[in-house]
């Protein structure tokens, strides 16, 4: 029996200790996918919430065909999305056109940037601020590839997309963050 | 390799996706073209700023909160 086979079983008799450690280990990582999507503090801890009590709920019955993880991703991904369109019903999801390649205007080399900036409270503010105004959709596998560092195959079984998908999505992610922060820096080091 | 081509496989690149011959030409094309080496340099730079501003945590005293709320939860259910 495996470490999280022993966890299932043990929260099948309702052991609060289990629950502490399946918390303990998923908690910060459905938050973090909820508050990529959601971009709202308040939103994500009710996705927390709901993912925990589908597992409470649903643990009689869970097979474990997919590892814990990647059930608990899942059911995190489909509420926050639900949540997303009840709170911004216009919003496309699928608003990317995921052939279309973006082009690296600046072309900026930032290399140079001091440490001190390159981690500067203001610049991770710049982070945040240029990873929020990509489509959420994106976001979601931005999160798991480059924070989670979960593989190409591992983020598709979590947000139940294709692998080929993932792929087009981190690229166009990875491609547009590198663009606002090379302005951003460009602009700060007067280049 | 162009430029083009070098994006597109950007990604894959990075994550050592390619396979040998493709990962050659792109090696090749980054010993010779400024342009694409900066592109290749910042977008690691971009990836590994994401890493460290996105990892945030529940703040502790939600965390609790929403703790306690699950452990009511399964402690309720012991008694249906
Ligand atoms: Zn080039």
């Amino acid at each position: 029996m495996t470490d999280e086979q022993a966890l299932i079983a043990a929260l099948r008799r309702r052991d609060k200790n289990a629950l502490a450690e399946i918390f303990d280990r998923y908690s910060d990582r459905i938050y973090r996918l909820a508050l990529s999507v959601l971009s709202d503090e308040q939103a994500a801890d009710g996705v927390v919430q709901d993912t925990f009590m589908t597992l409470i709920e649903r643990i009689d019955t869970f097979e474990g065909r997919s590892r814990l993880g990647t059930w608990l991703y899942r059911v995190a991904y489909n509420n926050a999305l639900s949540r997303l369109r009840s709170l911004k019903p216009q919003l496309d999801l699928d608003g990317f056109d995921e052939d279309d390649v973006p082009i690296p205007a600046n072309l900026v080399d930032w290399q140079t940037t001091p440490e001190e900036l390159l981690g500067s409270a203001e610049a991770m503010a710049e982070v945040s601020r240029a990873v929020e105004t990509l489509n959420p959709a994106l976001r979601a596998v931005f999160l798991l590839r480059d924070v989670e560092e979960l593989s190409t195959q591992e983020t598709a079984d979590a947000l139940g997309i294709s692998p080929g998908a993932v792929k087009v999505r981190l690229h166009r992610a990875r491609l547009a963050l590198r663009e606002a922060l090379a302005g951003y820096f460009s602009e700060r080091l007067g280049m | 390799m162009d430029c083009e081509t070098l994006i597109t496989y950007l990604s894959d690149y990075i994550d050592n996706n390619l396979d040998e011959d493709l990962a050659a030409e792109a090696e090749e094309h980054l010993r010779t073209c400024h342009n694409c080496r900066v592109v290749l340099d910042s977008t690691q730079q971009a990836i590994l700023l994401y890493r460290t501003q996105g990892k945030q945590r529940i703040p502790m005293q939600r965390r609790s909160r929403l703790f306690r709320q699950l452990e009511e939860a399964l402690a309720g259910q012991d008694c249906e």
